[in-house]
């Protein structure tokens, strides 16, 4: 049985709380490089601007899936935005094969919970945010 | 027709900076949207400033002072008479902001690498993982800062009422007011949507090529001078949501066409939409804003 995804964002945030803030940009570093590739099916979505996430400056597409009633995130993020997609990464870990209901209920403002609000700042911080809330009405509107 | 940039040294090429990086003189500095990239990899020998961390006081809604900004130029190495090169990502869009804040405390030799990251990456030239470097200490005196490159709201209604030029570097839709708030955060945007009355819509990606170069002096010459109608003589003032796609513009508008009079609206329309009282517009403006609406951003 895998963790909750309270659980989860537990473990993640300790990972980060280990770590001096400077380090703390490395392990998002991390993140951001072992996000999964986009299935080849969403490519030709993401080419026609489907699933864009149009809160943030970066381009951005997500989409989410609940196959056998479990929560899948695909997600496309330009290389040239590390820190978004080292976020994104983080999300995916913590929500990916949870359930919906199990993911909704855990809390929605956990981005503050990773100790980088100090490095990035607060402008960074509300667009990582967005990011958060639109995987939350994805996996809403995924379950529905 | 203007054949030439206005002060082309200001430019320079990532080949120049290439061969003067480590130079005793020269400090690159590296200013970017996204804090990982410099992580990422960096110009080997640059500094990184942020424009958020570095730049901006953290309390009140303003750039540090000056006391702050000379501590920041000593840290990294800087002394009054370093030759200080910028670039970052999104067409240097942060290094121009960041070359702004260094202008605005008076700083004499500021350059920005033409192209920044992405024709840095296309040249194939080296990045470097290693820890940000460390340079001997200055003693940094800075200046007052130079007001006649920052404006004020009420300096920025007063001109308005004057009908002299403004710019406004967003997206059309920002500018039509259409395009909505960040969704589950409305403090991020404004409480009204639209543009300053009288502003002309020239989104700051246009002076930009696709390899983050900027234009030629004569491609630009044509949508600020022709398309916008902006004259040289008379004060313009840029601005876009937080000041930093403007500067940008400020830096086009001012350097590369010399135009001798621009001020960045860094309060924009973070502070201009939410403001009690002051005038807006919604929907298209000016003829020069149609042209920039089907072009896109």
């Amino acid at each position: 049985m895998s963790a909750t995804v309270a659980e989860r964002i537990d473990q993640v945030a300790a990972e980060f709380a280990e770590l001096e803030p400077r380090e703390r940009l490395e392990l998002l570093l991390e993140f951001s490089e072992k996000l999964p590739e986009l299935p080849e099916r969403l490519q030709a979505e993401r080419d026609a601007g489907i699933g864009r996430v149009h809160e943030c400056q970066t381009p951005v597409f997500l989409w989410v899936e609940t196959p056998q009633g479990r929560v899948q995130i695909y997600a496309d993020v330009a290389p040239e935005a590390p820190t978004v997609k080292g976020f994104v990464s983080v999300l995916d870990e913590v929500f990916s094969g949870a359930t919906p209901q199990d993911a909704l209920s855990a809390e929605a403002n956990l981005v503050h919970r990773f100790g980088v609000a100090e490095a990035l700042g607060m402008t960074r911080m509300r667009g990582l945010q967005a990011i958060a809330h639109a995987i939350r009405r994805k996996i809403a509107a995924s379950a529905a | 027709m203007v054949k030439e940039y206005s002060h082309p040294e200001v430019l320079v090429s990532t080949s120049w900076v290439d061969e003067h990086k480590h130079d005793a003189n020269v400090r690159v500095v590296e200013s970017d949207e996204d804090v990982l990239l410099y992580q990422q990899g960096h110009v080997p020998g640059a500094v990184k400033i942020d424009w958020h961390t570095d730049l901006q006081d953290q309390t009140v809604r303003d750039y540090i002072d000056k006391d702050r900004f000379a501590e920041l130029c000593s840290s990294k190495g800087i002394a009054n008479d370093t030759t200080v090169v910028f670039y970052g990502d999104k067409n240097n869009w942060w290094g121009c902001y960041a070359f702004w804040v260094f202008k605005l405390y008076g700083h004499a030799d500021c350059r920005v690498m033409n192209g920044g990251r992405k024709r840095w990456e296309l040249d194939n030239r080296p990045w470097s993982r290693e820890p940000e470097p460390r340079y001997p200490r200055t003693n940094y005196v800075a200046q007052e800062p130079d007001h006649s490159i920052r404006a004020f709201r009420d300096e920025v209604l007063k001109h308005q009422r004057q009908g002299k030029p403004l710019v406004d570097v967003r997206s059309p839709g920002e500018f039509t007011g259409e395009l909505l708030h960040m969704a589950d955060y409305p403090q991020e945007g404004a409480l009204r949507g639209g543009h300053i009355p009288g502003a002309c819509n020239v989104p700051w990606s246009r002076a930009a090529n696709d390899d983050g170069t900027f234009k030629s002096a004569k491609e630009l010459e044509k949508i600020y001078a022709g398309e916008a109608g902006l004259k040289r003589r008379t004060p313009v003032i840029a601005y876009c949501r937080i000041g930093e796609r403007s500067s940008h513009t400020w830096f086009v508008l001012q350097y590369l066409l010399g135009y001798p009079k621009v001020r960045n609206y860094d309060g924009s329309w973070t502070e201009w939409g939410n403001t009690v009282g002051v005038p807006i517009e919604r929907g298209a403006g000016k003829p020069a804003e149609k042209e920039a609406v089907r072009s896109g951003t």
